[in-house]
């Protein structure tokens, strides 16, 4: 019963919530195919959880339409189509990790068996213990499995890492590379950037409840001016320097001038041909955190027009 | 309906788990007769002492389960995300307050058959069909679905630290006004007769006596469930977007 549909898995259409004067999304569109893995990243407050939970059907659209499997999200959980882990979501106190993953496994459809999932979830060794009587991330792992009971053609993951140590976490994506493999579609929303670049083939920015970003990492990367380039120069003309090819952000510290730029060589070379003799020079790529931080800080200033604009 | 009977046992097997739960459903009740049901030789509500004593603590431990049982675990439940995950799952909408009631109700069972059989074979009330002793346990046990409204009720309402002094109130003034500890008479009876254990508890004295029982009881009961579950409904309600 997978899904055969070619249509998105998931679809936003102009989706908004708003709480009061507060828009915590606001007119957000975006479509999920089918395989893909895809990170939702976004500062605290971005709107994720909120769009999570429309997408989930725990919270309703103030206005616009989402799809999931091509119906409303409330059918598509209750059908079994779609498993998930938010940071919001509890455990039953009282049982054992097998009773309660036997429990939620029996509430599916299709359930995987559970030795399968508590072995993918990485807590086949703790299988008898008490629910309530577990590490933080022995829970985050509990909670993991029961994204995964089911055969589920969607699986939506809420920061799945949290409070999980390095070595957890590299398991954990290892066995969720494995889910993914049998065709699943992914959706994960995530603190660490690293972890975004590495396990994701497509990433959505979110801020202030738009949707500012959609690529791969490196697209991202690209978007946001791929290279940092850095140098020391005596005569600081900072309009001359405003006005370089490719620029996307400048920063000014005494002699020590550092630019983001989408084309570092056009650059450089401006510069030099300006008759600058620049120094100590160096080009570095931008990682996806600076990336990042580059699109949602554009963004910031675009959206709040008091601020006075800095270089 | 398959996934809800899932967690009906589930909520069972938790409840079993639970001491203090058993202890307040279970041990309470029993002790309690044993210790005091063949204390006093009086006639109340038309009855001997013995089988008002019987009926008062099968409504006690069934009472008692329901609303201590409930309340607390629902709002902590809800607290700690654990409805919020059931909303993730293939499970009905409701079916984690009809695996609630289920629960509650299936395991206050054998506190009910016990106190009637401790009545029957240690208090040595005797009753003239067999059809009446049917008649009190299903009474009783009925009347345990009022205080699961009402734990369902608060428990979707307020925080837990919030719910444990409300339950607690409620609870005990259900218990002392309603007559589970000592019989009314006089003005707290005329006050006392609005509560629903107390209607429970006569109805049942009423059968036992062998005396037609007042329609105004039963319709009490039944007023007692339906404003606890408009309650119940409209806290699930407006939760619908928090929980």
């Amino acid at each position: 019963m997978s899904y055969g549909g070619t249509g998105p898995v998931v679809s936003f259409d102009n989706v908004s919530k708003h709480y009061g004067s507060l828009k915590a999304v606001d007119g957000l569109s975006l479509d999920l195919r089918k395989g893909e893995t895809v990170a939702l990243l976004g500062p605290n407050g971005a709107g994720k959880s909120t769009s999570l939970d429309m997408l989930l059907a725990l919270r309703k659209p103030t206005s616009g339409t989402i799809k999931v499997f091509g119906s409303d999200p409330y059918h598509a959980v209750k059908s079994g189509q779609v498993g998930a882990m938010l940071q919001s979501g509890g455990l039953m106190p009282e049982v054992t990790v097998r009773e309660l993953v036997t429990l939620v496994a029996g509430l599916h459809p299709r359930p995987v068996p559970v030795d399968t999932t508590l072995r993918r979830a990485g807590i086949a060794a703790i299988a008898g213990q008490r629910v309530d009587r577990l590490s933080g991330g022995q829970t985050q792992r509990v909670r993991f499995a029961l994204a995964i009971v089911g055969e589920c053609d969607l699986v939506v993951l809420d920061e799945p890492t949290t409070a999980m140590d390095v070595e957890t976490r590299q398991r954990f994506w290892a066995s969720m590379k494995e889910e993914v493999a049998e065709g699943r579609t992914l959706l994960f929303a995530t603190h660490y950037l690293e972890e975004a670049d590495q396990a994701a083939d497509r990433i959505l920015v979110i801020n202030r409840g738009r949707l500012l970003a959609d690529g791969t990492p490196a697209e991202i990367k690209a978007r946001a001016g791929a290279k940092r380039l850095s140098f020391r120069l005596d005569r600081v003309d900072e309009a001359f320097l405003l006005g370089l090819p490719g620029l996307v952000s400048l920063d000014i510290r005494n002699d020590i001038v550092q630019i983001q730029s989408s084309d570092s060589d056009a650059t450089l070379y401006a510069l030099i041909d300006a008759g600058y003799r620049p120094r100590e020079v160096e080009i570095g790529s931008l990682g996806l955190e600076q990336a990042f931080l580059a699109i949602t800080a554009e963004d910031d200033r675009a959206s709040s027009p008091v601020q006075t604009q800095e270089a | 309906m398959r996934g809800t009977m899932l967690l009906v046992r589930a909520e069972i097997i938790r409840l079993r788990r639970n001491r203090r739960y058993m202890i307040t459903t279970l041990a309470l009740p029993i002790v309690l007769y044993l210790a005091i049901g063949k204390s006093a030789k009086a006639v109340v509500y038309g009855v001997d002492f013995g089988a008002y004593y019987m009926v008062a603590m099968a409504t006690f431990g069934s009472f008692s389960g329901a609303l201590t049982g409930n309340a607390i675990r629902i709002a902590s439940e809800r607290k700690e995300g654990w409805i919020r995950q059931l909303r993730l799952t293939p499970l009905p909408a409701n079916g984690y307050v009809v695996a609630k009631l289920a629960a509650s109700m299936a395991i206050t069972i054998p506190s009910v058959v016990i106190v009637l059989l401790l009545g029957r074979y240690y208090g040595g009330v005797h009753l003239a069909h067999g059809w009446e002793w049917i008649a009190i346990a299903a009474v009783v046990w009925l009347g345990a679905m009022i205080f699961t409204a009402l734990a369902i009720a608060i428990g979707y309402r307020f925080q837990p630290d919030q719910v444990q002094p409300i339950a607690m109130l409620i609870y005990f003034l259900f218990l002392i006004i309603g007559g589970i500890f000592f019989p009314l008479s006089g003005v707290l009876q005329r006050i006392g007769e609005y509560t629903p254990t107390y209607q429970a508890v006569k109805i049942a004295t009423d059968v036992i006596a062998g005396i037609t029982v007042p329609g105004w009881l039963i319709v009490g009961m039944v007023v007692w469930l339906a404003i606890f579950s408009a309650l119940a409904w409209a806290s699930v309600r407006a939760t619908a977007e928090s929980v």
